[in-house]
Parts: C-alpha cells; structure tokens; sequence
C-alpha cells in the first residue's frame, strides 16, 4: 500500500463541449471548464489556491486563467506534455498538498487541438507546403514520417508480426468505444459501429484505418484535486485516489527505435507499482479508461498493464469484452476515439463520474445516482462501479496511471 | 512505381550534433554515433551521449549500409507536402547488419524505401542509397530491397 493511498480524492470536474471549431480562445475555453469544476464540487474561489496545466507550446497558462477568474494562487505551474500528463499532474497535486504547498488544486488542459496546433501537424488547408526539418525532425520528416499515427503504427506493425494479433482486435476497441459514446449525449460521434464498419474505413497510414484514429477537437477539461479531510463536505460522494504511475519511462526514449521489443511499451515498467500502491488486483477493476488516441495504444496498454499476457491482447479484447455489461468495460464516455479527443483529462473525468455513480446520460435521476442500467434508454452507468484503473499514453516511452476509488455504488 | 519524394518543399537544418552526418551523406557515407569509449553505437546521431557508459566523447561509424526491415508502416494520407506524390509510400525500420553488439544490442535506422508495398515485408534484406535534394549541401538516404528472405512477414488486408 501507498502511504498516501486513499488520503486524496479527486472532488470536481468539468469541460466545455467538444467542438470543432471552437472560435474561442484556450483561456476562455479554460476558464469555462475550471469553473464548470469548481461548481461541480461545490468549491469558491477562495477555496481554490493551485492551479496547473499542461501543453505543448499550443495554450494558456494557470496565471492568465487563475487571474481571469479572481483566483489567488499559493501554487501555479504549466508543464510540456500531451498524454500521460494529467494523471501525473494529480500525483504532483498530491505531493504539494501533502507538504503544505496548497489545500486544492486544479488541473486543467484547454486546447484547440483542430482550429488550431492539430496534434498530427497538419495545416486547416491540408498537407504542410513546405517542412522545415530541425532538432529530432532531422530524422522523421525527411522521411516522411512525424505524425503519431505514422509513428504508433511503427510498433503496432511489428506487434501484429509477433503476435499474429489481426486489426480485427483494433475493431473490437473502435465498436467498444464507440457504443459507449453512443450512451454519452457529449461525444461527437454517437451512431454505433461494426467491425466491418471498421475494417471497411479508409486507409491513414497501414496498419491504422480512419476508425482507429482519435477525434481531433477544441476543448477544455478540468480536475480539481484535494485533501479527503475536506473532500467529506463537497457535493458529490468522494473519490479516492488510491496509486498509480505518473510519466513512468521506457529504459530508451521515443526516438530511439533500437529498443529490443518496439512495443514493450512503458506501462510494463509501471503496474506493479500502481497496483501495489493501491492494494489490489486486477480481478478487483471493475471498469477501465484506456488512453485511445489509436485502438493500438488500447489495446497495447491493457498487455503492458498486466490485464493479459504478452501478445495476448488481442484474444483479450474479442467478442466485446471491453463493452459496458461485459467483462472489462473501457473508455466509458467513449474515449478520443468517438467522444473527443482531450489529451487525456476526459477519461479521468468519466471514470469520476462512474464511480460517484453519476454518469452524466439520459437517465432522468442520474443527479441523483439513480440509473436504470437499461442500455436501449440510453443509461452509460456501470453497475457496481467501485474501482477504476486509469491508463494513459504519452508515446511508447511514457505512460501514467491512475487507479480510483468510488463509494456510491 | 517508383516512388518520387519532391526534396523542393522540405527543408533541412543541420545543428552542430548532425553537421558531420550530413556531411557524410553528400559523400554516400551512412554514419551511426559510436562511443569513444565502450563502443556502442546509435542513431540518431543527435543524441550526444552514450546511454550505456554515458561518455561524451563520442565519434562515428560508417556502417555498409545493409540491414534487415524490421517493421513498416505504409503512409497513404500524406501529411508533408513533399510526400504528397509519393503515396502511397513505405517507411521501414532497419536493423544494421554490421552495428550488433555482444550484448545483444542492436542499431535500428528509419528511412522511406523506393520499393511500393508490395515489394515489402518485415525480415527482407535492404541497403542504403543516396538522392541529391534542390539543396545542394543536403543529401537523402533512402533504402532498397536487396534481395529476398525465409519467414518474412507482410501486413494483410
Ligand atoms: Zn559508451
């Protein structure tokens, strides 16, 4: 067990719409979701005093939004980071309340991740005229080859070689996800899909189809970290954090393709200690999120965390087994890959909501934590949801965890 | 079909680390980092330390320039504008033949092949060629296939 392990919940969250596009800034976007957050825990502005996001040279910072909104700060930060940084920001937040630097702590990432910096490098009006080649760009884009799909796809090719893994298992993850966000009214993609729906999409760079990719999209998502002590008194039934990993790192970096398996990924490096830290097993998850910028790195991340064994994924994730109602169900608003695509904080902020018991969907009492768990009306609420394990993706290299603790079901 | 790269819509800028690999390439060398001191090798070449004995002092090996594929992926939505004729194309991942290590350690390069899929799988030989861009100081490697090979491995549809 963690020393800190359940002493920190996680007491608020909040988003704007997914949209593309947005026509607004990434502060107005933030401030939007922040004090959706605040609101949503039951927290005033005196309450909150840290404040940190992440980004990638593409947004606001935590002192132009804590200043907009008449927030005094004894805590501000903005990190370099895509994927795998909001679970490692709540381990930051944890370690600054437990020494004193704060009481609460926000964490937010605002992005117009389509209008504007698209994370793939693409220009609105399409392919980039002309590239200018620098830094570790020197090695990928002179050979045609930068964006995350073009470079996943790198490993995913060599895991379908090793494994005789097929993209049929892709397809298990892109229906999975997107029939969860067909109980989600938020996502942007909501009509269900086949695996020959799937497999019948359009090339992007082989192995991945349309169907495998995420949904670009201008949004802002917000957390807000703090202390169980006064999570008892806010709004809605705490939840716990009970471990994970944050940033945890493969032995040699993205860029370095000598890696002896290409696809051993770096949650092969980080469970044990999650799981350790929380207590459990992983017979005790009773739901996961699972970073999907691709169905891959799902389906890679399920294998490096230990849900099944080395190139075993791909049996693991047949016949619908990450649906809700069935074994381990994953990306419950539905993910990047049909819900919208936040950099991770949104599978954080669904997983809160499930285990609160109170998925946001057309159940009409979900306020109130009641659901009819009757999917054809529309309810998204897992049954008995009381442990989540978070899995979030940065590149092949960086990976973090956040395993969570509900106590409304 | 061969496929055609147009170099006159990409720009590259050497930096201080991978001046003298860029060099090489105008004279059809194919250089990967090696160590000064324990005599390991790596690519790319503009991380400036060893990552097994952490020197600095660190220099080249010219290589022949022949390895093996050792995983692929086929672009067919091109995202640089210099590729968009050239889809769809494949970028491989190459073993060297002549950077494997008695540890077992080995030197993986990436590089665009002339070959269309078809002509591709995971385990076939291929060896380094050089293409004049617009730039006059700039020089490509690309990669061929050089021959054929037992249990290969092709991606199916
Ligand atoms: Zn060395």
């Amino acid at each position: 067990m963690g020393a800190l392990t359940d002493k920190y919940c996680i007491v608020g969250v909040g988003e704007t719409p997914q949209m593309r596009p947005s026509n607004r800034t990434t502060l107005s976007m933030a401030c939007e979701a922040v004090t959706k957050a605040m609101m949503d825990a039951g927290l005033a502005a005196s309450d909150i005093d840290g404040m940190t996001s992440y980004q990638v040279a593409d947004s606001t910072s935590s002192a132009h939004v804590a200043t907009a909104l008449g927030l005094r700060l004894n805590y501000c930060l903005d990190i370099f980071g895509g994927g795998s940084s909001t679970e490692a920001l709540v381990a930051h937040a944890i370690g600054l309340i437990e020494a004193g630097y704060a009481k609460t702590i926000v964490c937010f990432r605002s992005m117009n991740g389509r209008s504007g910096r698209r994370m793939g490098g693409q220009i609105p009006g399409g392919p980039i005229p002309v590239a200018t080649a620098m830094d570790d760009n020197q090695f990928n884009m002179g050979w045609g080859w930068t964006t995350p799909a073009q470079r996943f796809g790198m490993s995913a090719m060599r895991y379908l070689r090793d494994t005789g893994c097929t993209t049929k298992a892709f397809a298990e993850i892109a229906v999975a996800h997107r029939y969860h966000a067909s109980l989600n009214p938020k996502a942007r993609l909501r009509s269900p899909i086949t695996i020959d729906d799937h497999q019948r999409s359009r090339w992007v760079v082989k192995p991945f189809r349309l169907l495998d990719c995420c949904q670009e999209t201008d949004v802002a998502a917000a957390i807000i970290v703090t202390s169980r002590e006064r999570a008892y008194d806010l709004r809605h039934p705490p939840v716990f954090i009970m471990g994970g990993y944050a940033r945890t790192m493969t032995e040699a970096p993205q860029w370095n393709y000598s890696r002896p398996v290409l696809h051993y990924v770096a949650g092969n490096y980080g469970w044990k200690r999650a799981f350790g830290m929380a207590g459990i097993s992983h017979s005790d998850v009773d739901f996961v999120s699972c970073y999907d910028a691709f169905t891959f790195t799902t389906l890679i991340q399920l294998e490096a965390n230990g849900f099944c064994g080395p190139g075993e994924a791909g049996e693991f994730v047949k016949g619908g087994r990450l649906q809700i109602d069935h074994e381990l169900p994953s990306n419950l608003s539905g993910g990047h890959l049909s819900e919208g695509y936040t950099h991770g904080v949104q599978m954080v902020i669904e997983n809160v909501r499930q285990l609160r018991h109170r998925a946001d969907d057309a159940c009409p009492e979900w306020r109130e934590g009641r659901h009819t768990y009757d999917r054809s009306k529309g309810c998204r609420q897992v049954k008995n949801a009381r442990i989540c394990c978070g899995m979030a993706w940065g590149w092949e290299n960086m990976a973090s965890c956040l395993i969570l603790r509900g106590i409304a079901a | 079909m061969p496929v055609t790269i147009d170099y006159s819509k990409l720009r590259i800028i050497p930096d201080p680390d991978t001046r003298e690999w860029w060099d090489a390439t105008r004279q059809h060398k194919y250089l990967v980092r090696r160590c000064n001191r324990c005599g390991h090798k790596w690519f790319p070449p503009n991380i400036p330390a060893c990552s097994k004995c952490m020197s600095m002092e660190i220099g080249w090996f010219e290589t022949a320039g022949k390895g093996v594929i050792h995983s692929y992926v086929v672009v067919v939505q091109p995202i640089v504008g210099a590729f968009v004729g050239a889809v769809p194309y494949v970028v491989a991942v190459i073993e060297l033949d002549d950077c494997k290590e008695e540890d077992g350690s080995v030197t993986r390069v990436a590089g665009v092949l002339t070959n269309d899929e078809t002509e591709v799988a995971i385990g076939l030989p291929c060896e380094v060629l050089f293409e004049a861009t617009n730039d006059p100081k700039i020089v490509m490697p690309r990669w061929r296939v050089s021959g054929s090979a037992e249990n290969t491995w092709k991606f199916s549809e």
